[in-house]
């Protein structure tokens, strides 16, 4: 008889890439297996439910990095950083069509012309561009203890992406990443390692900024009112730049104090 | 060494006002060419690519801190509002100001780096010494390690051009106007013999450097993101075809990585200056970009795209569409066989959705809706190529009908977010159609396809 058998993850890459670890281990037919995030139950399915492992997590990582290179591997993180619900499963059959085929490294997006290849590929460019604009958008404010502290507030997980290229760019500063759509904090202490921490920004309490932490803002915004040519204004130019979700979280937006 | 006393009264709001207005129309401020990881001691790194962190309200990328080191200038440019015969306020940078600007906006992320140009002070060469010593200032003192730009002053002494190239990722010299007669009647302290100069000087130590590094790794580099240029676009009466072929063989001959151009603004009033009352040549400015990117990435000569008969841009169509109209013995591509080059010249397939149709097609061969899905805009590629040999609709290869088609005012309303054209069919219509059926639509009715 058929079954269909199904994973339930939970909405992490540990636990997507366990349950693709699972699979392999479980040896399964990769047309008769799909992968899921949400609860709804499916007819003349199998169930099974995925914890995240940290071993297996590691070791499916290792393989996506020899197999198919250092820039794949991160294509697909991002894929499954971005907010859509099909992302396991489409992550699941391109990784397995990758391994079964024999992609070699930096070729894993090749055939477009399938369409789980195609889905990974579009879910990681759109998180990857949103990730490259927030390098560009993200704001640091210095705190009264010298803290950099900087919010965001990304439709993908893009903190974990951020945060190695501000610890390469500023290695000797304390900075803090807090991401507002899902409570996660980017902490990087100076000289030292970057690491994650989860929960909720400290109510609506001001932030305590430093003394001349305004004098730089207002400076900021200065220099760009000052650049624009006016006889080159184009108000919807600059709105298809820089879409207005994040014009929010930036300094130079904001209306002086 | 003593500064322009003007400097210590004016506050630093001030002074960054007047001093990023006096530096506006410089538009080579990209942040790219250089990769360099942090050095795990102080603050900066550079990105291959580069970094826009804001958009001004003009829609331009702000990318570095733009200024000039002072606006005292002793030249008399006439396009040039710092011209030394304007009366505005005047104002100079300290270089501990300069160094400290750029550090705390880059901290806080609201810049990738410096962009520093001057006035001249005195002479070329005393006002490349004092940029010089900025940039020393903010190298060794501040350690920044993220992305210069700076302007090498034509007619400055060549040992100074030579140091400070090995503290920058970028260095320009503007070339101002197109042509050498063009300089000489707006420009008179400005020769081109003394622009090219530097230009060469900075392209030779480029190439030595490059040669240096292949015997050792760790060498200093020098000017490691490339040169770059600029010339303003309007301001004298040359051609689009002139302007190219100065583009294309600055490219050629000095091997810059970019070539700039500025649509022209009138800032002074000067009687020599165009009134231009329409506004900046925006759409001129815009076609030469399209040309430029043509030459730099999809293997198009300069002649192919224009010549003295037909010494102006096309100002419907951009320059891919008007060159495949004007050769459509080339069309139709077919998709799944055809070499890199000629996929490149298809309107609406640019240089990554190439890439991505020759790897995809080792593997399956393509239709219509996966040339969609890679990126492809169909409604102008519709008319040039073939997938398996045929169109999407049936296409007169016809000069004439490719061009209404392309430039049909409604053709953004026709097509739906998949690229099929869609009208809901009521029971009530009398056959009184809001608009009159285009060429497309009608084909498809004869065709028996619905729509």
């Amino acid at each position: 008889m058929y079954t269909l058998t199904v994973y339930r993850c939970e909405d992490s890459l540990e636990s997507i890439f366990t349950a693709i670890y699972l699979s392999y281990e479980e040896n399964r037919d990769s047309r008769d297996t799909c992968m899921v995030l949400h609860d709804e139950p499916i007819l003349f399915a199998e169930n099974v439910k995925v914890e995240a492992d940290p071993v297996r997590t590691i070791k499916v990582i290792r393989t996506l990095k020899r197999r198919f290179g250092e820039d794949d591997y991160l294509s697909v993180c991002m894929a499954l950083a971005s907010t859509d619900e099909d992302k396991a499963q489409a992550v699941y059959r391109t990784v397995v069509k990758g391994l079964d085929e024999r992609y070699e490294r930096g070729h894993l997006f090749d055939s477009l012309a399938d369409e789980y290849v195609l889905k990974t590929f579009s879910l990681a460019r759109g998180a990857g561009r949103e990730i490259q604009h927030l390098k560009g958008f993200l704001r640091f404010q210095e705190l009264e203890n010298g803290v950099l502290y900087a919010k965001i507030g990304p439709k993908s997980n893009a903190v974990t992406f951020l945060m190695p290229h501000f610890s390469d760019r500023l290695p000797i500063e304390d900075f803090v990443i807090y991401d507002d759509t899902r409570g996660i904090f980017g902490v990087h202490p100076a000289g030292g390692q970057w690491y994650l921490l989860s929960g909720e920004e400290s109510g609506e309490r001001e932030l305590r900024l430093s003394e001349r932490e305004m004098q730089y803002q207002e400076l900021f915004r200065h220099f760009c009112r000052t650049i624009a040519i006016k006889e080159r204004k184009n108000l919807k130019l600059q709105r298809n730049m820089l879409p207005l979700r994040f014009q929010e979280y930036m300094v130079e937006f904001r209306q002086k104090v | 060494m003593g500064y322009l006393a003007t400097g210590n009264e004016m506050s630093l709001t001030d002074k960054l006002g007047i001093l990023t207005d006096a530096a506006k129309y410089d538009v080579a401020c990209t942040s790219s060419g250089v990769e360099r990881k942090g050095n795990g001691t102080s603050v900066g790194n550079c990105a291959a690519a580069g970094i826009c962190h804001s958009f001004s309200s003009d829609g331009r990328c702000i990318s570095l801190l733009k200024i000039l080191l002072t606006n005292e200038c002793i030249y008399d440019c006439k396009y040039c509002q710092n011209r030394c015969s304007n009366d505005i306020p005047r104002a100079t940078f300290t270089p501990d100001e300069i160094c400290t600007l750029t550090m705390e906006f880059y901290r806080r992320n609201y810049i990738e780096g410096l962009f520093l140009s001057s006035g001249i002070v005195q002479s070329p060469t005393f006002t490349m010494e004092l940029i010089y010593r900025t940039i020393w200032l903010l190298r060794n003192k501040y350690k920044f390690n993220g992305y210069v730009h700076v302007k090498a002053i034509p007619g400055a002494d060549a040992e100074l051009i030579r140091r400070t190239g090995f503290l920058v990722d970028r260095m320009s010299v503007n070339l101002e106007l197109p042509t050498a007669e063009g300089l000489k009647a707006l420009a008179p302290n400005k020769h081109r013999k003394t622009i090219l100069t530097p230009m060469r000087q900075i392209q030779n130590g480029i190439e030595e450097n490059k040669n240096e590094l292949v015997l050792y790794r760790n060498a200093p580099r020098f000017v490691g993101g490339g040169q770059s240029t600029q010339m303003i676009i309007g301001a004298t009466p040359e051609s689009d075809y002139q302007i190219l072929n100065v583009a294309e063989s600055l490219y050629q001959k000095f091997g810059l990585k970019r070539v700039f151009y500025s649509a022209f603004v009138n800032v002074t009033g000067d009687k020599a200056l165009p009134a231009l009352p329409g506004g900046p040549p925006l759409l001129r400015e815009h076609r030469l970009y399209q040309a430029d990117w043509l030459l730099r990435f999809y293997g198009f000569k300069g002649e192919e795209l224009l010549d003295e008969t037909r010494p102006y841009f096309n100002v419907l169509l951009d320059p891919k569409e008007d060159w495949a109209v004007r050769h459509l013995e080339q069309f139709p591509v077919e998709i799944n066989r055809a070499p890199m080059q000629m996929l490149l010249r298809v309107p609406g397939i640019g240089v990554k959705s190439a890439q991505r149709i020759v790897a995809a097609r080792r593997s399956a061969n393509l239709t219509f809706a996966d040339l969609k899905k890679i990126g492809v805009v169909l409604k102008r590629a519709l008319f040039f190529v073939t997938c398996d040999g045929r169109m999407m609709y049936p296409v007169k290869l016809d000069e004439d009908y490719i061009v209404r088609n392309l430039t049909d005012v409604k053709e953004r309303v026709r097509f739906g977010s998949d690229g099929m054209s869609y009208r809901q069919m009521s029971l009530f219509d009398d056959g009184n159609f809001a608009r009159p059926l285009t060429v497309t639509e009608q084909l498809q009715v004869a065709a028996g396809q619905d729509f």
